[in-house]
């Protein structure tokens, strides 16, 4: 199995559904001659062409609703956002129209709308965001967050084949930090929860960017056997594997990237309140950004965003409750 | 212990803050300057109105710790023992052995403050006097405090584990923050305790009375005393008659073991089905009047020992599942024999079940519990040599695990008709346990 960083598992990704399904055809800014901001689709081009890696405008409505139409029509379209902050511009296309034709007119859009998300590099507050709770807010979207390398590369395929509009949390901080083995070609990664680490007295539930914080965090905290949960998909919302852990851990810490309220994680702490309670032996704690825009500045930066130290912390009070 | 009446001293953090007890009890709970702390009759559920003294375990003058038991006292259904409110010296003995009062009437008075009747600790100077207590940092992930020591409050897993192994947490050393038990701690209780639930029909720990000596009859317990006007008035009052029917327990011990719980449980179950086909037999039948009903409050006796009998009532246990009545008979029976039963557990009886059958008997005739009008007594499983049929027509013996299920029932509410039909229903639903 060859090794992939999770930028390259995200590259093989696209580069096999383009070889493998002539409906399937990428859409974004700079995307084609420049390669993508971060280099997802470098050299794309020249093998698929611009009918296929197209080049817009910097209008995200217009992308996602040439999408949308494409896809009601058959293709596959996959859009990237350059930043997930940019996805506000295209938010009644990807909510309203996307998210809602099904049920309005029994029309499938099988979109993917990738999404570069998450901080840690003082990109500020247009280039920092984890905005995945606005679409879990509203029905119609799926919602998935690869923390692994071999995520990456299985979730996308699934989204591609998936019949409904989802949106890819990929974290622009994995994209090179993160590597692993990949299975080469087409795999699809179900929509559920992994498993990252088994453990007994507490469990960490978590996703994307988080994964690998609480994984560092959590490797020794005063011996304790720590469960580590990675989510992987925010929508369908794996309820089976949560109260699973919680029934096994009876202690949670819930840890998100993004602004604390309305977060996915408050979504996991209403589930576990409502159908793991008899399993609880202490409060749901929450880790999470403070509800702040993220700052530039790398000290400040560091201070909101949660971190190995913040969780471990969490852990070790929560032990000892 | 659902109504010790009042804390004066909980310990923990409230106390750095100099909240006094007489700033947060009820004034009519105190008497005198703050540091007499009444004891008063208990509430035991809805429908008990007053109580009798039966013994004071203390004296005046005598040192008493918070939660211990102070005296015992009895209503007409139960006997059970009073915790101290507080820790301290007894003042004064107000209600002597033998008198009943009513529920809230002050029994006695302990003087709380270190035994020596001293004023109550003063309010320290600076922050601590403060409400910081109820600032936490808005900010902070932690969890809140522990819930104190002395006012345990317990997680719903610590509780859920507890009441499946009939722990008393209580007696469960915490070691979580302030003393708090942990899943950790209940588990390794559970670990260190013995085991084994006992069977229903032991010799009881209920009352540890000094035994006289044999010869000395002596006089009749309460208990013996109530069961007996019980039992006589039932006898007067029913025309009862009982029926037997065999039944083939072979389904029924396979299905016990695989489930891990007593063939009571599934004899319970099987009773409740065949009510809902003959409901003439889940009622109440007072003088003229008779009343079925729809839900099945089931009474199951519980033997107390050489102490007696009693019989919790496990309401709306058509419900419950085999599992689900094997663990309420199973609590009953521990509360039952840990005096821990309250009224309200021994009321509402729509249908009784009596299983005295661990010494090998085999029948009985039981006793209707008025105002029911039927009681099921299920005996000893024993091995017979039985003739069955095949699905040939082919007759052979072979060994089975059979019981003999005795069915007492009220001439006057029924008749012997309902009683054979609801018996055949009952053995039809225990042979056919899958």
């Amino acid at each position: 199995m060859p090794t992939l960083t999770y930028l390259q598992a995200i590259s093989s990704a696209l580069r096999d559904e383009l070889r493998a399904d002539p409906r399937v055809l990428l859409m974004g800014e700079d995307i084609g001659v420049f390669g993508g901001a971060f280099k997802v689709t470098d050299g794309f081009v020249d093998e698929f062409g611009t009918d296929r890696v197209m080049d817009t405008p910097l209008a995200e409505s217009g992308i996602i609703g040439t999408a949308i139409g494409a896809a009601v029509v058959g293709m596959r379209p996959v859009c990237e956002m350059q930043f997930s902050d940019f996805i506000s511009c295209g938010f009644d296309q990807l909510v309203n129209v996307a998210g809602k034709m099904h049920y309005r007119q029994g029309l499938a859009v099988p979109i993917t709308v990738r999404l570069p998300s998450g901080g840690g590099f003082s990109g500020g507050p247009f280039h920092s965001q984890n905005p995945e709770a606005w679409f879990m807010h509203s029905p119609g979207i799926k919602v998935v967050a690869p923390s692994t390398a071999e995520d990456a590369k299985g979730l996308l395929h699934a989204a591609i084949r998936d019949p409904n509009p989802v949106c890819y949390m990929e974290h622009k901080h994995l994209y090179r930090r993160v590597k692993g083995e990949v299975p080469s070609g087409v795999f699809e990664t179900p929509f559920t929860a992994r498993v990252a680490r088994a453990g007994a007295d507490l469990a960490v539930i978590t996703y994307g960017a988080m994964v690998p914080v609480a994984l560092e965090a959590t490797e020794d905290v005063d011996g304790a056997s720590i469960e580590v949960l990675d989510l992987r998909s925010l929508v369908p919302l794996d309820e089976a594997a949560i109260l699973d852990s919680v029934e096994r851990c009876s202690k949670v810490v819930i840890v998100d990237e993004a602004n604390a309220t309305c977060a996915a994680g408050a979504q996991v702490a209403a589930l576990i309140a409502e159908k793991g309670f008899e399993s609880l032996d202490g409060p749901v704690v929450r880790v999470a950004t403070p509800d702040v825009p993220i700052p530039f500045s790398p000290p400040l930066e560091a201070a909101i965003l949660p971190g190995v130290e913040r969780v471990r912390e969490a852990c070790r009070e929560l032990l000892a409750y | 212990m659902s109504s010790s009446p009042t804390r004066a001293d909980e310990g923990g953090p409230v106390k750095a803050g100099g909240t006094k007890a007489d700033d947060v009890e009820p004034p009519d709970r105190m008497s005198g300057g703050g540091d007499l702390m009444d004891v008063t009759m208990p509430q035991m559920g809805v429908s008990v109105a007053e109580g009798t003294v039966v013994a004071w375990r203390v004296e005046p003058g005598d040192r008493i710790e918070a939660e211990t038991t102070i005296c015992e006292i009895s209503t007409d259904k139960i006997d059970t023992e009073v915790p101290s409110p507080a820790s301290g010296v007894v003042a004064e003995i107000l209600v002597p052995i033998g008198e009943t009062v009513e529920v809230g009437t002050v029994m006695a008075r302990i003087a709380t403050g270190d035994g020596s009747g001293a004023s109550p600790p003063q309010p320290l100077d600076g922050e601590a006097a403060g409400p910081s207590i109820t600032e936490t940092k808005s900010s902070s992930p932690s969890p809140a405090p522990a819930a104190r020591n002395g006012d345990r409050r317990y997680s719903p897993v610590v509780q859920r584990i507890a009441a499946e192994h009939g722990i008393d947490l209580s007696q469960v050393p915490g070691t979580g923050r302030g003393g708090r038990v942990r899943k950790q701690d209940v588990l390794a209780f559970v670990d260190t305790s013995p085991v084994e639930e006992p069977p229903l029909h032991i010799e009881s720990p209920y009352r540890p009375e000094p035994v006289a000596p044999v010869s000395d009859g002596g006089q009749l317990s309460r208990m013996r005393r109530q069961i007996g006007e019980h039992m006589k008035r039932s006898l007067d009052t029913a025309a009862t008659c009982t029926t037997w029917i065999e039944v083939d327990m072979a389904r029924v011990e396979v299905a016990r073991k695989r489930l891990g719980v007593t063939g009571l449980a599934f004899v319970a179950r099987a009773c409740i089905d065949g009510i809902r086909e003959h409901p003439a037999l889940n009622a109440w039948l007072e003088g003229d009047r008779y009343t079925r009903h729809t839900d099945v409050n089931l009474g199951i006796a519980v033997s107390l020992g050489d102490d007696g009998l009693i019989v919790p009532v496990i309401p709306r246990a058509h419900e419950l599942s085999v599992e689900g009545i094997a663990a309420r008979v199973k609590d009953i029976a521990r509360r039952a024999r840990s005096r821990q039963l309250t009224p309200d557990d021994v009321q509402g009886g729509t249908f009784t079940i009596t299983n005295p059958g661990q010494y090998g008997s085999i029948m009985a005739t039981p006793i209707i519990n008025q105002p029911q009008v039927a009681i099921l007594d299920f005996e000893a499983v024993i091995k017979r040599a039985v003739v069955i049929t095949d699905a040939d027509g082919n007759d052979s013996i072979a060994i089975r695990p059979m019981t003999i299920l005795g069915l007492s029932w009220d001439h006057r509410a029924l008749d012997g008709a309902v009683a054979a039909q609801f018996l055949a229903t009952v053995k039809r639903n225990l042979e056919s346990v899958s």
